[in-house]
């Protein structure tokens, strides 16, 4: 049993553990115990236990194997585990999302659902099998098309894409299929950053021939993307690798009476544990994770986990913000202490309020001339110039197809090397280091390739913690990640919200008033600042807004993109259409009334030239089955840098190295950095050798926030204009140069040109370090946890078409026009992707996801892709991107990011345009087909 | 535990003691369940069956191998010009890379979706429990017939399909039987259909084909493509001049068995193929309709579909069999619409 040790201090007791003991590790808060017992398992040496195995006879990308697997073992798992193949990969566990996919005998198929004995005497090809000997012309068109953001799921289209392209060439010659075509093909497909209007792009390209000849990349790692080189935390395979499985609470509120790991620490096979409760033992949402231990192969671990000992008392839970905040509710943190340090859905930090039962807040301070607020919407009650109602949405997940994942390996005791899929490599190792007591430099956080984060990566969360600890008892590198459905019940959640929104007006139009009390469900968590987004657009108007959090027992929700934007917008512009339509005037004149930001005034003006826009029908023009609308909706959004970020440039006869502790999540930090420094000296995007996603390098920016162009490409060019300085200083000196000044691509001089590639072969080696400088005027607000906000706001302007299906209550959107106010575009091909992205990101969450728990017990029920619905090719209609690029003269660079502000409108957009078609103002979120039909018959 | 028989005699009917063998096919849904833990037992891997895997014709009429794939079976040229409903509703469920590995048997007998049956940490009716989770929780995709303690839709739309095609299921060493017998009349909680443990499917006997009949198939989903359908419906009609003479009618996605609906195919035999007889018969759906709190919706839509299936079906093309296949389709003839 446990030989339960204390500690006073942190860093006691690392390294190896001898057998049967335990120890625990201190770490710091992650939302788990501070203090972590472990224990090692019982064999001395490691043991593969006996499994059945099958022999198993294939050929794979034309090598023949044989194999032993087990009965269940998937073809997925065998390939990837047995012939490191990493390239397809494991995305949703259930044969809907499709990044599993490999040709079976030529037919595409999903293999986390085949059968490895179903592989005897079939030929697989994997992605990597794909064009070999050169680029197949899909993987060209995906490279040129830029069909891929993460990346994380392009092995699984191009592998079913290049099996559609071959069968249609030899069918159709180059005749272009339809897009209906493509989405037939692709129907098995999800791309969770919504690539898919490149990816349509990309294989009807391919199948006109366009690509058959070599391309050009706009994204600076395209190719490793394609061809499923790019290696990402679930891909690494070190020696010994163990495999780290949790034990999860089937119940939202209990106290574990009993944890006993012994049988499971017998198995063979099965290396270490680690307890992840804190002292009180309690258990606060289903899901949470209990205890996790360490196998030697998957199968071993979970079946040891079935063999570990709990007992609960279970306690009354309450779930949803109705039943939390009824009389006599279980309260979820009745203790002052258990009040401190609740998790954070939010991206700042959290403010002290007040806590009445379930309800903590209210937080008020976005408010402005509250008092007059009030009195202005009492007269406009009396004047009938107020809306007012009620708004809720749900609760959504990230669900990035690369789940939440990290891989650690201690090196003695006192170096860590950790790869996690993250968003914050440079941040993750200070926290690493500060949890288990090692030096910074000790830490080595790696993140070649991330599968996406959407916000859900960016603390430090569960599976490091359980990684490190259980690489620390068991002594070798232990991975641990979430499967689908723990991803999605864990994995992080964007909190639902109930806005109560009131909007008064004057006689003449005018805003007088806006307040908005808005109830957040961030389930165990807290955080909701849907206030913050109602103070920064139409600023001027007296407001009170007033946030609360209601606190139950569901699974913690974390920063999603835009923290608390759709919400926000979602109420505050359906409010300001209604306000148009009640007086006749165009909403786009009403919001310019009311709207000072330069940005978005420039959007006003070129919404006002597009003529789907001025040319619409009138209101509730379509009577048939099919009714057509448009509606319109602005966002705001803030502009961040982090001034600490850094990029080191190392030149040597060998050539550029550019290095940065950033990381790459689909957003396209390589490109923009490489593009900044390659523009700057004048030569192209792959002459620079660019590594990130590793602690080592100079602090990097986060990606979260939408900070990180502003926060890169300054440093970029800084770097680049010193390495510039150097080499025409060792130009002049070495060939004797007169009159040397750097020209793109090289050293001018009176007697011609010396290329940078001929000063480079001369010169020692060089390094500089290009730094994040002030932008003009200073921040608006002083740096909160490294970031700074500038005094610039972006903005959003979004003109949407639905269409209604009143007999099956279907909604879809054919056609969007979005324009932003983001500054200078750095890559124009990547920020559109990004935006298109966002826009049906934004689609995905008005139409079709939504979390669902069991109403009374808190249990997770759309535990996987097919019950929690995102948005497929097939759902993609036509996206225009208008980018506005003036403004921004104060910022550094000109640019601020692009990730959040794309995703705001999109809901309050359809809402209104919902409005428009049928003249019923959708309340609720998602509008699921269900609620259409309520909403026509009402 | 794992074998490969190579022919059905030598699948066992069931094992004494211990927990019951698990046939498996494609595993396109049984892997799952495994993990989930819902479908232990040993293996009974149907790799290495020789046969079970070809689509025949005897008298015009079709007889499908259990192990005829989903995509076989949607692509299959004599099949879809037999009886097109079914090539098309084969054709429109799950995703490509499913139906191509998914067996005709293996999505006849498939376990339902149901949010709670398949959570691995609680016990519904199907799987061990003694209460329906689904009844006193979230049921917003289940059940608007009610029948019987489960709350569950059938997953099979093929079982739909077939069940509109009158087909008979061959199962080996045993009698064929119906659609209906295979699945019962929903009220029993304990299991998808009703063929014992360890029976092995082996065929679709189809009947003699319609000559020229115009069928359609028609699933209702929130989103485009590749989504368990709200509602879904079958739809098949025969005509003597402008006049409906003969109409089947099944729907999914509504009760824990997929549902034949004789009222509307009563309504619409004996009139004209137009709106107005459309509307009326697709009223009609709703009847004997008992939804849960949360599936009203659904009555609505079972009426949206079958409206729509019967839109469709009479623009579509009337199956070729009787004009140019009139010879091996034989004496095939309508069968009376009541």
């Amino acid at each position: 049993m446990t030989d339960k040790l204390s500690t006073t201090r942190r860093g006691f007791l690392r390294g190896t553990i001898g057998t049967a003991s335990a120890a625990i590790v201190t770490t710091a808060d992650a939302g788990c115990s501070k203090e972590l017992t472990t224990e090692r398992g019982t064999s001395a040496v490691p043991q593969t236990p006996a499994q059945e195995r099958v022999d198993v006879s294939t050929k794979v990308n034309g090598q023949t194997h044989r194999l032993e697997v087990h009965p269940d073992d998937s073809a997925l798992d065998v390939v990837r585990s047995q012939l490191g193949l990493t390239g397809c990969k494991l995305g949703c566990g259930h044969g809907a999302c499709g990044a599993c996919t490999m040709q079976v005998d030529g037919t595409p198929v999903a293999t986390c659902l085949l059968p490895a004995t179903s592989l005897h005497g079939r030929a697989v090809t994997t992605v990597e099998g794909v064009g070999a000997g050169g680029l197949h012309p899909v993987q060209r068109a995906f490279m040129a098309e830029d069909a891929m953001q993460c990346g994380y799921c392009t092995s699984g289209f191009i592998v079913e894409a290049t099996a559609f392209h071959d069968a249609w060439r030899a069918e159709h010659g180059a005749r272009e299929p339809t897009k209906e075509q493509v989405a037939e093909a692709m129907a098995g497909h999800l791309c969770r950053c919504a690539a898919y209007v490149q990816i349509y792009a990309a294989i009807q390209g391919a199948c006109a021939g366009r690509f058959d000849g070599e391309v050009e990349a706009p994204r600076y790692d395209a190719r490793e993307k394609v061809t499923g080189k790019a290696k990402y935390t679930v891909d690494q395979q070190p020696d010994g690798l163990l495999i780290g499985k949790a034990l999860h609470s089937p119940y939202a509120h209990a106290v574990v009476t009993k944890l006993d790991w012994s049988a499971a620490l017998a198995m063979p096979g099965v290396e270490g544990a680690v307890d992840l409760l804190t002292e009180s033992r309690r258990v606060r949402y289903a899901g949470q994770e209990i205890m996790a231990l360490a196998a030697i192969d998957e199968r071993t671990a979970l079946a040891a986990i079935e063999a570990v000992v709990v007992e609960y008392d279970v306690k009354p839970a309450v779930i949803g913000m109705d039943a939390a905040r009824a009389v006599g509710a279980e309260v979820v943190y009745p203790k002052r202490g258990d009040r401190k340090h609740p998790p954070n859905s939010s991206e700042g930090p959290l403010l002290p309020e007040g806590w009445s039962g379930n309800l903590r807040g209210p937080l008020g301070l976005f408010s402005k001339q509250r008092r007059v607020a009030r009195a202005n919407i009492e007269r406009a009650r009396k004047d009938g110039t107020v809306f007012e109602g009620t708004f809720r949405t749900q609760v959504q997940c990230h669900t990035a197809l690369e789940p939440h994942v990290a891989l650690a390996q201690w090196e003695g005791t006192d170096k860590l090397t950790v790869h996690i899929s993250t968003q914050a490599v440079a941040l993750k190792a200070e926290e690493v280091a500060e949890r288990w007591g090692l030096r910074r430099d000790d830490v080595r956080v790696l993140a070649p390739y991330v599968g996406g984060g959407f916000g859900a990566k960016g603390t430090l969360t569960h599976e490091v913690v359980v990684a490190v600890a259980l690489a620390q008892v068991c002594d070798a590198p232990v991975i641990y990640g979430l499967d689908r459905r723990s991803e999605i019940m864990i994995g992080g959640n964007r909190p639902g919200a109930e806005i109560e929104m009131s909007l008064a007006t004057d006689a003449g139009g005018s805003m007088t008033a806006m307040r908005s009390i808005t109830h957040s469900d961030s389930g165990v968590a807290v955080g909701g600042v849907v206030s913050i987004m109602h103070r920064i657009i139409y600023p001027e108007a007296p407001r009170e807004l007033v946030d609360y959090d209601v606190t139950n027992h569901a699974p913690p929700g974390k920063p999603f993109r835009g923290p608390a934007g759709p919400q926000a917008y979602f109420a505050l512009e359906q409010a300001v259409d209604h306000i148009a339509h009640v007086r006749g005037e165009d909403p786009v004149a009403v919001r310019r009334r009311w709207d000072p930001n330069p940005a978005r005034n420039a959007l006003y003006d070129w919404v006002d030239t597009l003529p789907e826009w001025t040319g619409r029908p009138a209101h509730k023009a379509d009577r048939g089955r099919y009714r057509r609308g448009i509606g319109i909706a602005g966002a705001a959004w803030f502009a961040f840098v982090e001034p600490k970020s850094r990029i080191q440039i190392d030149a040597s006869p060998d050539g550029i190295v550019v290095t940065t502790a950033s990381q790459d999540i689909g957003n396209g930090t390589r490109t923009i950095i490489a593009k900044t420094i390659a523009e700057s000296l004048g030569v192209g995007m792959y002459d620079i050798d660019l590594r990130i996603g590793d602690s080592r390098y100079v602090h990097g920016a986060w990606s979260a926030g939408s900070r990180t162009t502003s926060s890169v490409v300054p440093p970029s060019k800084h770097a680049a204009e010193q390495l510039k300085e150097e080499l025409v200083d060792i130009a002049a000196k070495h060939f004797r140069l007169k009159g040397a000044v750097a020209v793109p691509g090289g050293v001018a001089h009176e007697g011609g040109k010396v290329p940078w590639s001929e000063v480079l072969a001369i010169s020692p080696k060089i390094t500089v370090i290009g730094r994040r400088k002030r932008d003009e005027g200073g921040y608006a607000v002083p740096q909160i946890m490294g970031l700074a906000t500038e005094r610039a706001v972006s903005a959003s302007l979004q003109v949407v078409e639905v269409e209604i299906d009143t007999r099956l209550g279907r909604l879809s959107i054919p056609r969007t026009w979005a324009g932003y106010g983001v500054g200078r575009i750095v890559s124009p091909t990547l920020a559109r992707s990004q935006a298109q992205g966002g826009v049906l990101q934004g689609i995905s969450y008005a139409l079709y996801e939504e979390r669902r728990l069991d109403p009374t017990h808190g249990y997770l029920l759309s535990a996987g892709l097919e019950d929690y619905r995102i948005a497929g090719i097939g759902d993609v209609g036509e996206i225009h991107i208008h980018f506005e690029e003036s403004g921004y003269e104060k910022v550094r660079g000109r640019s601020v990011g692009l990730g959040e502000i794309v995703t705001l409108a999109p809901a309050a957009a359809i809402a209104n345009a919902v409005f428009d078609a049928t003249g019923w103002r959708p309340h609720e979120l998602p509008l699921r087909p269900d609620r259409v039909m309520k909403g026509m018959h009402t | 535990m794992i074998r490969f028989p190579t022919s059905p005699s030598e699948v066992p009917a069931s094992a004494g003691g211990g927990p019951s063998p698990v046939i498996r096919a494609g595993g396109t849904d049984l892997t799952e369940r495994r993990r989930l833990r819902l479908a232990p037992g040993p293996l009974i891997d149907l790799r290495d069956v020789i046969g079970l895997d070809s689509i025949d014709w005897a008298a015009g009429a079709a007889t499908v191998g259990a192990r005829v794939t989903v995509a076989q079976a949607a692509s299959d040229p004599a099949l879809a010009a037999a009886y097109p409903g079914l090539a098309a509703a084969a054709g429109s469920l799950a995703t490509p890379q499913i139906r191509a590995v998914a067996t005709i048997g293996g999505n006849l007998l498939q376990a339902n979706r149901c949010w709670y049956f398949r959570n691995p940490d609680h016990r519904c009716l199907k799987s061990g429990g003694d209460t329906c989770l689904a009844r006193a929780g979230d049921h917003l995709y289940h059940a608007c017939f009610d029948r019987g303690p489960c709350a569950c839709v059938h997953p099979s739309t093929l079982g739909m399909a077939l069940l509109a095609y009158e087909a008979q299921v061959a199962v080996h060493e045993q009698p064929e039987r119906s659609i209906e017998a295979l699945y019962g009349d929903g009220s029993d909680p304990s299991r998808d259909h009703q063929l014992p443990d360890g029976a092995l499917l082996t065929h679709v006997v189809m009947p003699a084909p319609v000559p020229l009949e115009r069928a359609a198939y028609f699933r209702t989903i929130s989103r485009a493509r590749a989504e368990w359908p709200l509602v879904e419906a079958l739809v098949r009609l025969g005509l003597r001049g402008s006049t409906i003479e003969f109409a089947r009618v099944a729907v999914g996605g509504v009760a824990p068995v997929p549902l034949r609906l004789p009222a509307v195919e009563a309504a619409l035999v004996g009139n004209a193929m137009d709106r107005t007889s459309f509307g009326a018969a697709a009223n009609k759906a709703r009847e004997g309709a008992s939804p849960l709190p949360m599936t009203g919706y659904k009555v609505d839509l079972v009426e949206g579909t079958v409206l729509e299936a019967l839109e469709r079906a009479s623009y579509a093309t009337p199956s070729a069999v009787g004009a140019d296949a009139a010879g091996s389709a034989g004496a095939a003839t309508p069968k009376d619409g009541a």
